[in-house]
């Protein structure tokens, strides 16, 4: 759990060097001011930096106390299925241009809905996921007239 | 005032198809704001898509009507359920649910329904008489004062995550970092793009916004949900409410609606503050304070009152200065300037049309928001019932439709999806999303406008003293900053005036 608390405020300390990092080796303006470019990142880089490290200081505070969020989160089934959930959200973000819109939109929405309902209720996922699939395929790409692929 | 402006915003608003954006903005904002764990701030996000390739003012007249729709909404969730959709329904479970139990749902959501409408309504006048005058004095902002205010409304918002300071800075940095990807703007240089072409624009806010909202709150309910009450159709009970309701109801609606609107204007306020901070003043000043959490009917309206102004009066900053006073404002700000709208003082003086047939929306807004909320009371129960497992996926696809729809590339996915997992441990954590959202939206003018101010004066202390408007900005500032520790010094010395009057 303790880890847990920890995460944030190192990937924000991570985050800031990094953008300091990055502002540091920006090329130098050719118009204007040479490091105007560089001043405003700077900044909230240090900013950034300052008070993540207050906050990681300041966590410890937290160590041992009980949080009944973070303990549902490290239960296995939880990482999980948060885990198959981005799993997915990532193969529809591969799959989304290449095989088109309405397809692949069918296939993330019948994945999921099976992975969270279960088989017993194929009717309602099968249901859902056409429904949902072309009623939005409709909306957007016929009466919003936007494209999709 | 020209009160042609205020006829042709009329006729505008009344035109077919303008009010039948505006129906269909208040039925989606009420079953957004219905449905368990969406709150108005999610809702807009996902619905931003619909809004592309329409008329400007009709995307204004829907958005907004999503907005207070979703407040509706969500109130109805506190009531019937003891769920508020968001933290501005919170002081609605306070009473409401206790009528619930004693068999009064109807009436409580009929009266919350009328306490909204008036709230809304006072609000409105509010801001006819308000914004006007407000954007013409932004006219006269320069850089120097334009900066100050972005040190003031990001100030308010981060001072408002009391004990929780250190987090609101860090989000805000974050919010900053970030608005700082992309071309500079004064000298060309690409600023941490990755040679990536998508990124020389910056990274969209209403990616991230869609991502931290929608999607982290996806993420935190497949865990944290706690399965939705049921609700039984049949107890909703009398429809209308009573005589001696609305005898008891009048004045607390009437006193809360300016304490709403009041702090709904104040950037980073919204309507969580608003309507607590009206709940407690009635709690205080009523006759019958000891009904209050056993389902008196003053302390719902109150709040409901609040509320209601309060996002009428938080839409005043948004538009008049391009600085949104809460997180659905935020969203609605990002989607005005995708669709081209422009908010900020010129609005009011190139586009008065626009402003004034969304007031004029808005007043009819609330009333059909009332007809539906009270004839819709069987259905509105029913869209309670959804599952949340059906529910989510369908917030899935709609995120991703909006994020494409923003930029029409697959890298906004990427965006959007590692958004939600830092959204998802923000929530966990404690880390408030407001000041990064706020941070992120101004973080652009405000280098701007820092750097035009330094090219104007020679010291940087000069910009303080530019004209008075920044040195009240200023110290307002630094009181927003010294806001909690004030409280603390309060308390403490109370607690110590109690501990001599002991002894």
């Amino acid at each position: 759990m303790n880890a847990v608390r920890l995460s944030l405020p190192i990937f924000f300390i991570v985050v800031s060097l990094v953008l300091a990092i990055l502002t540091l080796q920006l090329p130098h303006a050719q118009l204007g001011n040479p490091y105007g470019p560089m001043y405003f990142p700077l900044v909230v880089s240090i900013g950034l930096f300052l008070f993540s490290v207050i906050d990681l200081i300041k966590t410890r505070h937290y160590f041992g106390k009980e949080n009944e969020d973070l303990k549902a989160l490290l239960k296995k089934e939880t990482l999980f299925t948060l885990g198959v959930i981005l799993a997915l959200c990532l193969l529809y973000t591969l799959i989304f241009e290449r095989v088109g819109f309405l397809l692949s939109t069918v296939i993330f929405l019948a994945a999921i809905m099976f992975f969270l309902n279960g088989k017993k209720k194929w009717m309602l996922n099968i249901i859902v996921t056409l429904v949902v699939s072309g009623s939005s395929w409709y909306v957007f790409s016929y009466l919003l007239e936007i494209s999709l692929p | 005032m020209d009160l042609s402006f205020v006829l042709d915003g009329l006729w505008t608003a009344l035109q077919p198809i303008n009010l039948l954006w505006l129906i269909i903005g208040a039925i989606l904002g009420t079953i957004v704001g219905i449905l368990p764990g969406l709150g108005p701030a999610t809702g807009v996000a996902v619905l931003i898509p619909l809004t592309f390739g329409m008329e400007p003012v009709s995307a204004l007249i829907l958005m907004a009507a999503i907005y207070y729709g979703a407040l509706f909404g969500g109130s109805r969730s506190s009531i019937l359920i003891n769920t508020p959709g968001d933290g501005s329904s919170i002081a609605a479970t306070f009473d409401g649910y206790p009528m619930t139990k004693n068999g009064q749902a109807g009436q409580a959501m009929s009266i919350a329904a009328m306490a909204s409408l008036i709230g809304g309504v006072m609000a409105i006048f509010g801001f006819i008489f308000l914004a006007i005058p407000l954007a013409n004095f932004a006219l006269n902002f320069g850089p120097a004062e334009y900066l100050f205010l972005f040190f003031f409304a990001l100030s308010a918002v981060v001072a408002l995550s009391i004990g929780n300071m250190v987090k609101g800075f860090i989000t805000m940095f974050l919010g900053l970092g970030i608005s700082t990807i992309g071309i500079d703007l004064q000298s060309g240089v690409h600023r941490h793009t990755f040679d990536i072409p998508h990124f020389t624009e910056g990274i969209s806010f209403v990616v991230i916004i869609i991502g931290i909202y929608a999607i982290g709150e996806v993420l935190y309910n497949m865990f944290a949900n706690k399965q939705p009450k049921d609700v039984d159709g049949s107890k909703i009970g009398q429809k209308w409410f009573t005589k001696e309701q609305w005898r008891r109801s009048i004045a607390p609606i009437l006193r809360s609606g300016p304490i709403g609107f009041f702090l709904g204007v104040l950037p980073g306020s919204g309507g969580t503050i608003s309507s607590l901070l009206a709940y407690s003043t009635e709690k205080q000043i009523s006759k019958n304070k000891k009904q209050f959490g056993k389902g008196a009917v003053e302390g719902l309206v109150a709040p409901e009152s609040a509320n209601s102004s309060a996002a009428v009066g938080s839409l005043i900053p948004m538009l008049t200065m391009a600085i949104p006073g809460s997180a659905t404002t935020a969203v609605m700000l990002g989607a005005l300037v995708m669709i081209g709208i422009t908010p900020g003082p010129l609005l009011f003086e190139n586009s008065p049309d626009l402003v004034w047939t969304l007031i004029n929306s808005m007043f009819i807004g609330n009333i059909i928001l009332v007809i539906i909320n009270i004839a819709m009371v069987g259905v509105l129960v029913k869209i309670l019932k959804t599952p949340p497992k059906v529910l989510y996926p369908i917030v899935l696809i709609l995120s991703f439709i909006g994020a494409y729809t923003l930029g029409y590339s697959t890298i906004d996915f990427y965006i959007l999806i590692i958004a939600g997992v830092i959204g998802l441990f923000m929530r966990l954590l404690d880390y408030p999303i407001v000041p990064l959202i706020l941070a992120l939206i101004v973080g652009g003018e405000m280098e701007q406008n820092l750097r035009r101010a330094l090219v104007i004066y020679d010291q940087p202390v000069d910009m303080l003293f530019a004209s008075p408007i920044t040195i009240v900005l200023a110290l307002l500032t630094l009181l927003s900053f010294s806001y909690p520790l004030i409280i603390k010094l309060v308390k403490r010395a109370s607690k110590n005036k109690d501990h001599t009057v002991d002894l």
